[in-house]
């Protein structure tokens, strides 16, 4: 025990902490802090869309057999790093191990790709609710052209919330290559942001910890809100059944597998050093076991929870736009064999078709392409997942309630919360490393260090709010975290249990928690959990060797639609120092501790030699 | 008798003229579609004889306001193939001479021009009163001098500065009151360190007088 204490004072003073380091004021705020962390966007956009992939109600299965096998013991273990180090990923993993401290500071460099592009969505969320403030809201209706004839082409071929998110929130252009200027006002809703982000740490654990109260709780409440508004709409039940329908024959695509793996994963937000962030600043004794389960619930079941209400919601859009397409076809049936109004009701426009067929053929054939078919099964199958879920077919599925503008306020206040949420984590988790190293805590306060790094990352960030800005936001959205974070995972999977030593964990859990580490621990930490992530890394490498030339989805003005664009050289060399740049970390910094450990040796034996000789 | 059988033939003829001058397709008439269902619902009329007799007139009327100098009359509104769609076709015949038709862009130009009357006239709308061909002038859109969107946007981001300068200045305040407070009690940091505050946490041991100096009173 006393050896163990004056290895920890001599941590100390290598790393330079003040004599007291800040801490959480109650557990509550640590584990609402993790939870406002873990539930963010994902939780809304991609567990709905993923559930919908793979067989609604079955994909639960493996989701919750993920979420124990890899979800729970990943975090667990990152929970205790931290509340044990008390130092933000850096200092952590160089006090683990000192060749693979490059694993903290592989997890502050994803981070800081995480905050520089994330903040973009938040700019988004306040750009569409300050638009909500209107009487009629923007996406509603295409605008009229210059000569008041008609609407503006392009919305005309796209759709008013497609030209909306596009032209007006993005302007974006034609492709990566096409940068133009600034969208000023992306920019400013960015200032914005980056300004409240920094109003909630700038007194570092004492302010966030009060804010996490408002920003963990207020979005439950807005989501049952949404759900009670949700399932009293018409049509909302069709959406529900279509998504809870079980479809086990998909649970034999491996695909299945390891989407409900990288879902859990990234829900979580392991990896990114905000978690071992969060618990340096927990009291020792903190019983994190029993948060770490509390949380990872949680964060599953506000995934199962907004589902509900996404589905809700995208049963009604559509319901409401199969309906819209039946009195279309009502009324081109009615002007083209002038019937009487009543004749036909939208119950009966398949029968009318039919009957009309059968007895004006000729008429009938006039009608051509005109004729659409109206199909419920369609609508719901357009699955959409990510920005294009969130901004494009909820504004769509709002813009057709009833007092329209407050469910879009509500909506997107919710969004706002639940990203900001998340950024807290991301900031801090950039923060923390910094603030730990002896060289920056000595020459500048918490405060300008937190400054510093908010400016840094706005003025980056300005790069996304070009017109070209979403392609770039959409390349760092699919290669800036995720290679990388199943890479140093799987590093701290290994490190801790094999290179640390499971036995030492053991003790140091034991010498926090008081009892020992269970057996349920040390299988899947052991055992289970790098196999599973093992499998996840090599599928990913196998996937993108597979994929050919990676591409994205360019907006085509004149078409009014997204198309497959491949990426251009530049910005493939771009994607690969993305991905090098973080996982390149660790066997660097690895290099480079060798390296001056032989030369300090060296230098040792150098001075004992001539002393001797003295 | 010539006179008589003369007035006759007029009597069968013009009706039939008339026939021939407004006809499906007519190259100088416009189709209208009534939807009175989808505008009124329950409150929906019934579209007999008298309302075409209301159509005509509104069409004189139109026809009127805009030739300020002539003086159309309900006559110079021929109608045919009405539908129980509710739906017509009319010619505007010249009031001077009324085998002429007025051109359809003259009409058109008429009809613009009144339609908000008319569709009034009916408690109908651009979208259930249709000439078929003359598209509804939008309405343009209303640019206010400051989008409103700016207006919030000034309004959060005046409230985040205010918040910011706030919690800066109080922590400035704390500190400079903490400094004050410092250098009056002593050295409380020192003594911190000295008591072995490590990591916040106090290690608070027991006093082991086995180890204190008391050995020089016993020396010998």
């Amino acid at each position: 025990q006393a050896f163990y204490k004056l290895h920890a004072i001599s941590l100390d003073s290598t790393m330079g902490k003040d004599a007291a380091r800040a801490e959480w004021d109650n557990p509550m705020q640590f584990v609402l802090a993790c939870v406002s962390y873990a539930v963010g966007l994902g939780n809304v956009w991609r567990f709905p869309y993923l559930c919908q992939m793979h067989g609604g109600g079955g994909f639960l299965i493996p989701y919750l057999l993920m979420l124990v096998l890899l979800g729970v013991p990943l975090f667990y273990m990152e929970l205790a790093i931290g509340q044990k180090m008390r130092l933000g990923s850096i200092g952590a993993w160089r006090a683990i191990n000192p060749y693979l401290g490059g694993v903290g500071l592989a997890s502050v460099v994803t981070s800081m790709y995480l905050c520089l592009y994330y903040n973009v969505i938040n700019a988004w969320s306040f750009w569409y609710l300050f638009h909500s403030f209107q009487s009629v809201l923007p996406w509603a209706e295409c605008p009229v052209n210059s000569n008041l004839t008609g609407h503006v082409e392009e919305c005309e071929r796209a759709t008013p919330t497609q030209y909306f998110f596009y032209r007006e929130t993005l302007d974006i252009s034609g492709s990566i290559e096409e940068n133009g200027g600034i969208h000023m006002g992306q920019a400013l809703c960015l200032l914005l942001a980056w300004m409240i982000v920094y109003l909630f740490i700038v007194k570092g654990v004492k302010s966030t910890g009060k804010v996490v109260y408002f920003t963990a709780t207020f979005p439950y409440l807005v989501l049952i809100i949404y759900l009670i508004r949700g399932v009293t709409l018409h049509g909302a039940i069709n959406g529900v059944k279509y998504m809870f329908t079980p479809k086990m024959e998909q649970l034999a695509n491996p695909t299945t597998w390891i989407n409900a793996a990288t879902q859990i994963f990234f829900s979580l937000g392991l990896g990114f050093g905000s978690l071992i962030a969060f618990a340096s600043y927990n009291q020792y004794n903190n019983n994190f076991e029993k948060q770490a389960i509390v949380v990872s619930m949680v964060n599953s079941s506000t995934s199962i929870f907004a589902s509900i209400v996404t589905f809700s919601i995208y049963g009604f859009k559509a319901t409401f736009n199969y309906e819209s397409c039946l009195e279309r076809v009502r009324l081109l049936l009615l002007n083209t064999f002038d019937l009487a109004e009543d004749t036909i009701s939208l119950e009966n426009v398949i029968h009318w078709i039919a009957e009309l067929n059968r007895t004006h053929p000729e008429q009938f054939a006039s009608l051509g392409g005109r004729l659409e078919t109206c199909d419920l099964e369609a609508e719901l199958d357009t699955a959409v997942e990510g920005t294009g879920l969130a901004f494009i077919v909820y504004s769509e599925a709002i813009k057709n309630m009833p007092v329209s503008q407050l469910w879009s306020v509500l909506y997107f206040i919710m969004l706002l919360l639940l990203g900001m949420g998340s950024m807290l984590g991301n900031v801090i988790a950039v923060i923390t490393p910094l603030s730990d190293l002896k060289f920056i805590s000595r020459y500048m306060s918490t405060k300008t260090l937190n400054g510093l790094v908010c400016l840094f990352c706005l003025l980056l960030g300005l790069g996304f709010t070009t017109h070209s800005g979403n392609y770039w936001f959409t390349m760092f959205n699919d290669y800036g975290a995720t290679f990388s974070l199943l890479f140093i995972v799987l590093i701290e999977v290994i490190t801790v249990c094999y290179i640390y030593g499971i036995k030492r964990f053991e003790k140091d859990v034991e010498d926090m928690l008081g009892h020992r580490l269970n057996c349920y621990w040390k299988i899947m930490l052991a055992g289970v959990s790098p196999i599973l992530l093992i499998a996840l890394f090599i599928f990913y490498i196998v996937n993108y060797i597979q994929g050919g030339t990676p591409t994205y989805q360019a907006w085509n003005k004149e078409l009014g639609k997204s198309v497959v664009t491949e990426y251009p050289p530049y910005a493939q060399a771009f994607i690969g120092l993305l991905l090098a740049s973080s996982v390149c970390c660790i066997p660097l910094t690895a290099l480079y501790t060798y390296c001056k450990k032989r030369n300090l040796a060296s230098g040792k034996r150098e001075r004992t030699v001539s002393t001797v000789s003295a | 008798m010539l006179v008589w059988i003369l007035f006759l033939l007029c009597q069968v003829g013009a009706p039939a003229l008339a026939q021939d001058l407004c006809q499906r397709d007519a190259p100088n008439g416009y189709k209208v579609r009534i939807s009175l269902k989808t505008a009124l619902g329950e409150d929906a009329y019934e579209w007999n004889q008298s309302e075409m007799f209301f159509f005509q007139a509104t069409m004189a009327f139109a026809m009127r306001r805009h030739f300020q100098m002539e003086t159309y009359n309900v006559d110079n509104i021929i109608l045919c193939v009405q539908t129980s769609r509710v739906s017509f076709w009319f010619v505007v015949t010249s009031p001077d001479n009324t085998t002429m038709l007025i051109p359809k862009a003259d009409v058109e130009k008429a009809v613009r021009m009144s339609r908000h009357r008319i569709n009034n006239a009916f408690l109908l709308s651009d979208r259930t009163l249709e000439f078929l061909g003359i598209y509804p002038t939008l309405a343009a859109p209303v640019n206010p001098d400051t989008p409103p969107w700016l207006i919030v946007f000034g309004v959060v981001i005046g409230a985040v500065c205010a918040g910011i300068i706030a919690l800066l200045v109080s922590s400035l305040l704390q500190k400079r009151r903490k400094e004050k407070g410092m250098t009056e009690d002593g050295q409380d940091e020192e003594d911190m360190q000295v008591k072995g505050v490590e990591n916040g946490i106090n290690l608070d041991g027991t006093y082991n007088r086995g180890f204190t100096d008391d050995d020089r009173f016993t020396k010998l």
